[in-house]
């Protein structure tokens, strides 16, 4: 049975979480093979490569909530081992990005009780994790959570959302992670952990960042909630809109990618196409952004020949109106997620 | 690097083959490309499969040529077809060429209607390339058969200027320094074929910028005399859907003879490592497309049938044809011929 569902009461800005998963969302942790996979205990912090775009983004959601005057803390869960702690908190560091917490994996434990089905299995770990944390944030906290399409942080943040809006009760949850393969002492754990917490709607948005480009429309059955973004200028838009980043920190976002990954404006300019398309962006955000990026020269400048007559926000106001008229404007909430069709469809297309 | 007009409505499997190609550039190569076509189509395609949407623009267009439809009436009715809008985009410098896998006609009239002709030409030509026998090593596997059919009947100007575009294309494209120019006719003799022929050998054989090794005969095409043949649009269509046709009767009859005797499937099987290099050579989606030759922009028009891997191919040929100058070597070719 569904526990009360709603919109945490908040006067003046909401308190605000935002839990970066590590690799692959936040460092461009190679893991494709084996040689890799052990190289990177011997990193130097300097060694390791953040995704691009993604230390503007977390210095700017931080630094505007505190203009704001919301409290906003960002935590880090890594399904590292803690040996290599210091590299990663000398890398953040480096990077200048300040943060509230970071939890590691206690992979030496899972090997020492002979639990290797675990040193892989990231949900129980994650999920575990994630509500162990929140009875430490304001209870009318909202968060929103960073991920990639590596392993499973879509379904972990899914089911994370849906505990705490009380969209699944303690039955399902054991059920869905039994489906999971989820060890059973992190499944006891999770309900025991799962049981205290009031229910409340506060996961707001989860965005998945498509290192392995996983085709978007794999997603559609988490709802809109879940935003998978090719790219970090794509996630600066959708936190734009959602109120947590002003234009200037949109157009940093971008001038990273420019300065850094050859980003061209084109570029951007067909990103921000694409992510209005699929219908996370509505038109006027769409507009605010392209006129603004535009001013900044980061928007392309019209090529030779008769489309030099009409600025380029013009023209691409013009293209959103010529588009097929939909009945909605962006995404609408689905009805509540079927777990056991989604993690089998998930299964069957990894 | 070049951007690339797609025609997403146009060929047999569009717009999810394509779509598919496009999306196949935009993870393999730095190529941008505007697909043009019903966005709503599009973009469902593209959310299915893997793409990079920094490389991909989507330009809407609510209508499409179809194959069967007649290219003078399509393209009078149709004003905000694909293929229509993709020439435009081309036009309008938001894209560097256009391949198209839609009507070859309309095409052909497309480029006629939109793009400006180089000055000095009087007829455009399509372009196609073919496998053929290698005479030295490092000699290019492939030759350059022009006109396929844009131009169906042809005067001995024209045909001239087809050996200066085909020369000029071969020269960017295969890097050949002094491609050999050949007319294909039905005798060696230079006064065989007709009058244009015969006139055009003669002002050829004058011509002192192209390469011309004479006429050869249908059996010669698939020697590695000539590295560009020149014939008139009828001709050269025949031609062209020949060697098509030879190329799936050979496969389709290794396939009968290997279900009826046990002998000769053994046999194929020990071959078959060999028959796929031939099935790969004479495979039109490994070649792309056929450019159409005479106009300041580029159109590639690849195989109505184009699968996925045929439309990346149109567009990297595109692409390549682009930053090489083909264009511009066509044009500096031209003049100098006049």
């Amino acid at each position: 049975m569904n526990r009360r569902l709603s919109k945490p009461p908040v006067v003046g800005p909401h308190p605000v979480v935002f839990s970066w998963d590590l690799d692959k969302t936040y460092l461009k942790s190679e893991f494709d093979s084996l040689r890799e996979l052990v190289k990177i205990p011997f990193e130097k912090p300097e060694d390791k490569i953040a995704v691009p775009g993604v230390v503007p983004l977390i210095r700017n959601l931080r630094s505007q909530a505190a203009t704001a005057g919301r409290d906003a803390r960002v935590f880090f869960i890594s399904a590292s081992p803690p040996q290599i702690a210091k590299a990663i908190k000398d890398k953040l560091a480096l990077d200048g990005v300040e943060y509230d917490g970071i939890t590691f994996k206690n992979q030496l434990q899972n090997i020492v009780r002979g639990k290797f089905r675990n040193l892989r299995e990231q949900v129980g770990y994650k999920l575990t994790e994630l509500l162990r944390a929140r009875p430490s944030f304001p209870a009318v906290a909202r968060e929103v959570l960073f991920g990639d399409d590596w392993e499973s942080d879509p379904i972990i943040y899914s089911l994370y959302g849906d505990i705490l809006a009380g969209n699944i009760d303690h039955g399902e949850i054991r059920g869905i992670l039994e489906i999971i393969g989820v060890d059973p002492a992190l499944i006891a754990e999770a309900e025991t952990l799962a049981e205290p917490i009031a229910a409340i709607d506060a996961v707001e948005r989860i965005y998945i960042n498509l290192e392995r480009r996983t085709p978007p429309k794999l997603f559609e059955h988490f709802g809109a909630r879940l935003v998978p973004t090719f790219n970090y200028f794509q996630t600066a838009c959708c936190l734009f809109q959602d109120g947590y980043l002003n234009l200037a920190a949109v157009v940093e976002v971008a001038s990273h990618l420019v300065a850094s990954s050859g980003y061209t404006p084109l570029r951007l300019s067909n990103s921000l196409a694409d992510i209005a398309r699929r219908r996370h962006l509505n038109e006027v955000t769409t507009i605010a952004i392209s006129e603004y990026m535009h001013a900044k020269g980061l928007l392309p400048l019209p090529r030779r020949g008769r489309s030099e007559r009409q600025p380029l926000w013009q023209r691409i106001r013009r293209w959103l109106r010529s588009r097929p008229k939909r009945t909605v404007e962006t995404l609408q909430p689905r009805p509540a997620i079927n777990y056991h069709e989604l993690i089998a469809e998930w299964r069957q297309a990894r | 690097m070049p951007t690339i007009a797609v025609d997403a409505m146009g060929g047999d499997f569009a717009p999810e083959e394509v779509v598919k190609g496009v999306a196949q550039i935009s993870t393999d190569t730095e190529i941008d490309c505007v697909l043009v076509g019903d966005e709503s189509r599009i973009q469902t395609v593209l959310s299915s499969i893997v793409y990079n949407p920094e490389k991909i623009r989507i330009q809407h267009a609510p209508e499409h040529i179809g194959m069967a439809d007649d290219p003078k009436v399509a393209l009078k009715i149709k004003r905000q077809a694909s293929m229509v809008v993709a020439a435009q985009l081309v036009t309008q410098g938001e894209a560097d060429a256009l391949v198209t896998a839609g009507n070859t006609g309309a095409a052909v009239l497309a480029c006629v209607q939109t793009f400006r002709p180089i000055r000095g030409v009087k007829r455009a030509a399509l372009a196609s390339v073919y496998p053929r026998q290698i005479e030295y090593p490092g000699q290019d596997q492939l030759a350059l058969l022009l006109d396929v059919g844009a131009t169906i009947h042809c005067e001995a100007t024209e045909l001239v200027q087809f050996a200066l575009m085909g020369s000029a294309y071969a020269r960017r494209v295969s890097k050949v320094p002094s491609p050999r120019v050949a007319l294909l006719n039905m005798g060696s003799e230079e006064t065989k074929g007709g009058d244009a022929l015969v006139d055009a050998y003669q002002r050829l054989r004058r011509a002192s910028d192209v390469n011309f090794i004479g006429n050869i005969e249908g059996h010669d095409l698939a020697k590695g005399k000539a590295d560009v043949i020149i014939c008139e649009g009828f001709v050269g269509n025949v031609v062209l859907k020949l060697l098509e046709g030879l190329a799936e009767l050979v496969v389709d009859l290794a396939g009968t003879a290997a279900r009826e005797n046990w002998r000769w499937k053994l046999g194929l099987r020990v071959l078959e490592s060999g028959f796929g290099k031939l099935r790969d050579l004479t495979d039109y989606a490994a070649y792309g497309g056929a450019p159409i030759l005479g106009f300041e922009h580029l159109l590639i028009k690849s195989h109505g049938r184009s699968t996925a891997r045929a439309v990346a191919n149109a567009i990297k040929v595109a692409a390549k044809a682009v930053r090489d100058g083909v264009t511009r070597e066509i044009a500096s070719a031209i003049e100098q011929g006049a």
